[in-house]
Formats: C-alpha cells, sequence, structure tokens
C-alpha cells in the first residue's frame, strides 16, 4: 500500500515539474493567466437533494366496495445533499477562453418514507447509498484582467455513472452544467496557488433517476487550485 | 410413478374453501422430502373446450373468451410458453381421458367455487401431463366487452384458472375484510389473488406485475433472464425463521408490486421476476386469505407477527440477485 502512495506521489512530482518547466515561458514577468497555462484544482463540491416522485403502493380496488382507489402504503422518496469531492484540469486556449474536464465522486443517500400503511406497518424511512461519479468536460470564459480575483463562467457536459449495491446495478446518463464562480489568485508569475469557487446548476437524464424527465440539481464546489 | 394431483382453485365473491394443496406462487407437488415444481415441459398446451352452454354463455362464446385469455398470458414477453386450440369436445373437464379440457359443469354443491383447475402430474418430474379448468355453471357468467351486472367475468376467471394450468399458485397480494361468514376482496393487485372480485367487474382480465413475475419465474425467456433480477434473504422472529411470512416489494420507480413468501422452516424467502431499481420491501403475516388456499396446512404457517417495513431499498441488479436481506419480525 505504501509503495503504491509512493509511486502516486513521485508521478504527480514529475508532473508539476514537467508542467513548471513548461509553463516557465508562458508566466515568466506576467501576472495573469496566459494562453498555455495549465490549472489543476482539487476540493469538495456539494449538490443539492431532490425530492422525487411520489408513489403509491396501489391495489386495484374491487369495485363491489364502491371505493375507487385503495393504497396499500405510500412512499415519498428523496435523494438527500451531499458533499462529494471533485478534481479538475484546465488549459488556457488564450487569456480568457480555457477548457477543462474533470471528475467529481460523491456518495448521495436515497431515502424513502414509507407511510400510511393499511394495516398499519409503522412509518420508517429506509435508505441506501448510491455510489455517483460524473465525468465533465466544460467550456469556462475568465473576465476581467486582475492578476487577482478572476471571475469565470463555464457550461459544458458529462456522463453520469451510478452505481449501486457493490458494483450489482450501474446506471449511465448524461449531464448538462452551467456555473459562474471566481479564482482568487496569491503570489506572483508561475506556480501560483489559488482558491476557486463556484456554483451553478447541473442538468440530468439517465444515471439514476425516478422520472424519465430531466432534472435540475443545484451544485457548488470550493476547490485549493494550482496555475502553471 | 404418476397420480392424480387434484387442486380446487377456488374463486368465490364471498368466501374461499379449497382442497389442500402445494400451492405456493409457484405450485408444487412433493417428491420424497422434497418440492418439485409443476410445469409443462411440452409446449404449447393443447386444450380442448367442453361443447356445452353454462350460466348463460355458449360454447362458442366459452371457447372465443379462453381464447383471449391464453392469448393474455402467452403475450407476456418475459415467459416462454404457448398453447393452441385443440377443437371442441364432447368430453368433460375432470374426465381422465388425456386431454386439458376447459369448460362449464354445473356444481350446485360447491356454492363458493366459481371455477378450479385439477392436474395430472408426473411426481417424479413435476410435468405436467393433464390439466382441466371447470368453471361452475351454478353461477352466472358473462362475456360482454364491458361486464354484465350480477354476472361473473368468464375473462376474469379463465384468466386466473389459467395461471394455475400453466402452473402458478396463488398469490397473496390483496386485501380482504370478512363479511356475513365469508370473505370479502377489497382491492387486489394480482389475477393469482384467490379471491374473487364482486360480479360484474372485469378487473381481472389484465395481468399484474405479480402474475408477469410468476409465471415468467416458471418459464423464462432470455429476456427475463437478462433484464430482471431478485431478492433474497430471510425472515426471523426471534432467533427462529419465519415460514409463510408474505413479502411484497415494491418498485419505487414504477410502483409495481411483486409477492412472494418465504417457504422454508429457517424463513428464506425469494422474490424473483423483479424489475431492475430500488425496491421498498414489505413483510406481513398470511391473513388475507385462508391459509390453505396457499399451503398446505401440515407445513405449520406463522402468522402471528406484526407487519413491517424492512429498514433498507433493496436495489434489484440486472440478471442477478441481490444480497441476503434480513429481516427480523415481532410477535403480535
Amino acid at each position: 500500500m505504501s509503495h503504491r502512495c509512493f509511486r502516486y506521489g513521485l508521478l504527480w512530482v514529475l508532473v508539476l515539474l514537467g508542467a513548471r518547466d513548461a509553463a516557465a515561458q508562458v508566466w515568466v514577468g506576467r501576472s495573469g493567466p496566459r494562453a498555455g497555462a495549465v490549472e489543476i484544482s482539487a476540493g469538495g463540491m456539494w449538490s443539492a437533494g431532490q425530492d422525487l416522485a411520489e408513489r403509491a403502493a396501489a391495489l386495484t380496488p374491487n369495485p363491489g366496495t364502491g371505493s375507487s382507489a385503495f393504497d396499500l402504503f405510500r412512499s415519498e422518496p428523496t435523494l438527500e445533499p451531499v458533499i462529494g469531492a471533485q478534481a479538475l484540469v484546465g488549459y488556457y486556449i488564450t487569456r480568457a477562453f480555457a477548457i477543462e474536464g474533470g471528475m467529481q465522486y460523491s456518495r448521495p443517500t436515497l431515502s424513502v418514507r414509507l407511510e400510511n400503511d393499511f394495516e398499519g406497518a409503522p412509518s420508517l424511512t429506509a435508505t441506501t447509498d448510491i455510489t455517483q461519479y460524473l465525468f465533465t468536460g466544460s467550456a469556462l470564459y475568465h473576465f476581467g484582467r486582475s492578476p487577482r480575483v478572476t471571475p469565470f463562467v463555464a457550461a459544458g457536459a458529462g456522463h453520469l455513472r451510478d452505481v449501486h449495491n457493490g458494483n450489482e446495478l450501474i446506471e449511465t446518463g448524461v449531464e448538462y452544467h452551467a456555473k459562474f464562480g471566481v479564482k482568487w489568485w496569491t503570489g506572483r508569475g508561475r506556480g501560483r496557488l489559488g482558491l476557486r469557487a463556484e456554483g451553478g446548476v447541473s442538468l440530468r437524464t439517465g444515471g439514476f433517476n425516478f422520472d424519465e424527465d430531466r432534472r435540475l440539481v443545484p451544485t457548488a464546489a470550493i476547490s485549493l487550485a494550482y496555475l502553471f | 410413478m404418476r397420480r392424480l394431483l387434484t387442486l380446487l382453485t377456488v374463486l368465490a365473491c364471498v368466501a374461499v374453501s379449497s382442497e389442500p394443496a402445494a400451492a405456493y406462487l409457484k405450485l408444487g407437488t412433493r417428491v420424497g422430502t422434497g418440492t418439485v415444481n409443476l410445469r409443462w415441459d411440452k409446449l404449447p398446451v393443447r386444450y380442448f373446450i367442453t361443447n356445452a352452454a353454462g350460466g348463460g354463455v355458449s360454447a362458442t362464446q366459452l371457447r372465443d373468451t379462453v381464447d383471449r385469455a391464453f392469448d393474455t398470458w402467452t403475450s407476456v414477453e418475459t415467459a416462454s410458453i404457448s398453447a393452441v386450440f385443440g377443437g371442441m369436445t364432447q368430453a368433460r373437464p375432470n374426465d381422465d381421458d388425456g386431454l386439458t379440457v376447459i369448460g362449464f359443469v354445473n356444481q350446485p354443491g360447491q356454492d363458493r367455487t366459481l371455477g378450479a383447475t385439477s392436474f395430472l402430474v408426473d411426481t417424479v418430474t413435476g410435468e405436467i401431463t393433464e390439466a382441466e379448468i371447470f368453471l361452475n355453471s351454478f353461477f352466472s357468467w358473462s362475456v360482454a366487452a364491458g361486464g354484465e351486472a350480477n354476472r361473473f367475468d368468464v375473462e376474469s376467471i379463465a384468466l386466473h384458472e389459467i395461471g394455475h394450468l400453466f402452473g402458478l399458485g396463488h398469490s397473496a397480494l390483496g386485501e380482504t375484510e370478512l363479511r356475513n361468514g365469508g370473505r370479502r376482496v377489497l382491492a387486489a393487485e394480482a389475477v393469482m389473488f384467490p379471491v374473487a372480485f364482486s360480479a360484474g367487474s372485469i378487473a381481472g382480465r389484465t395481468l399484474r406485475a405479480d402474475d408477469i413475475a410468476g409465471i415468467s419465474d416458471i418459464y423464462p425467456s432470455s429476456l427475463y433472464r437478462s433484464d430482471r433480477g431478485s431478492i433474497s434473504g430471510r425472515v426471523t422472529k426471534g432467533s427462529q425463521g419465519v415460514l409463510g411470512a408474505h413479502l411484497v416489494a415494491f418498485n419505487l420507480r414504477t410502483g409495481k408490486l411483486v409477492g412472494g413468501f418465504s417457504l422454508s422452516q429457517d424463513g428464506r424467502f425469494v422474490i424473483a421476476g423483479l424489475e431492475t431499481g430500488p425496491h421498498a420491501i414489505r413483510v406481513e403475516p398470511l391473513d388475507d386469505g385462508d391459509v390453505e388456499s396457499f399451503f398446505d396446512l401440515t407445513l405449520g404457517v406463522d402468522a402471528n407477527f406484526r407487519v413491517k417495513f424492512h429498514d433498507r431499498i433493496v436495489v434489484v441488479p440486472r440478471g442477478g440477485g441481490t444480497g441476503d436481506i434480513q429481516i427480523s419480525v415481532e410477535p403480535k
């Protein structure tokens, strides 16, 4: 295990060193992102919860009873808000435009309130966890010329991969997102550390879902960024 | 080698009484210390219609209606079953003549029995070699498209009995109330529920998820094997298994309900034929039908526990089974 960590660590250092050499020509004497710069970031993300479609465990009523509906019980499912992790790698095509790819990992909890049982079963909330991976590609536009604070907007698409029950059921989907944020850079020149905060919405189809319709999920993230 | 296993499947509007039979979700017959599920090994099933009217319905109308009911079962895309009409016959159901015969028989002594299915089975292999369905012409019947007041719907009852003919037992997916010394169904979500809806209803013409899961489990198609999954586990009370607990898997996405039973002394159960995705599980004692409509009374079904939900959502995988679900129930 430690051997594996060491190898990853070594690889990471090599990547950083290599990038510093390549970026040196770009950054010398300059105070803001420029074409050819590479940005990596990693941090936490938050995804809003979602009330899913309520359903009744409906039986077909006997017309002879005069009843038009018969619910054995009712269910109110919810996908709970979740905090996860994200990592991004971006490349500046120009000072303002960049492209980036990334991955988000989270483990949202699906819960369902089971209640109003016809035979008096005690109401309870049943749960399960889903492991959610989101692989994204985005285009970013940065505003302003400040070397320290850089607002940006981004839009892109992603591949959603929801894994249930220890890989026994995998559901995939498509994601589209739009977000805005700000990057705050420390230091000057090459090798700058920064803080990146963003918020937006994620439009998802497929994956784990209760309805065929697309669903809109508010998201937010905060990351440490490194620009070289 | 062979014996006649008579299974009287009762559909009555006020009460149910039936011969003891090994009737689970899938019908079975005991062989030694084990149970063999009943099924047709040679398909299509070739059936004949008794050339006799009954209960206000002609033999021709009965033939057309039974034909539709067979079509309903054989159209299930996750099941590989087939049937073919062999012709009209003077033979009556329950004649031991080597023919599978469906027809009206006047049985005024069975005034709570709308219809019944009996089999000739190979008790070693469980293969059904002959089956008979009688509809009791003591009652008034209807084949009208929209049903008729005070007449039982031939198609609904035939659909139920043909489910037995293919090897399905009763489903407990319904609720009843005791009334006038009998049992009245309040609601059901399976054609194979043992108590019929009131006269005039045609709601029993449509197969439900529970029926489809059951027939597909006996005669699985390739689609069934690749696309459907199962939930298995154990129901316990204290340290003991519970036999005969009725479990319902509720698909949180579609609202479909599929039932099953714990079928061993240690409380083990399997609910098969489920669509993929998250399910809630509910377990209840068998109290919405006479126990003998489902189980051999000598088995010792335990109905002394409280209904409850399982506290975990169970996600059914595609083409496989979900792990060992443990549900502990409390005595009443």
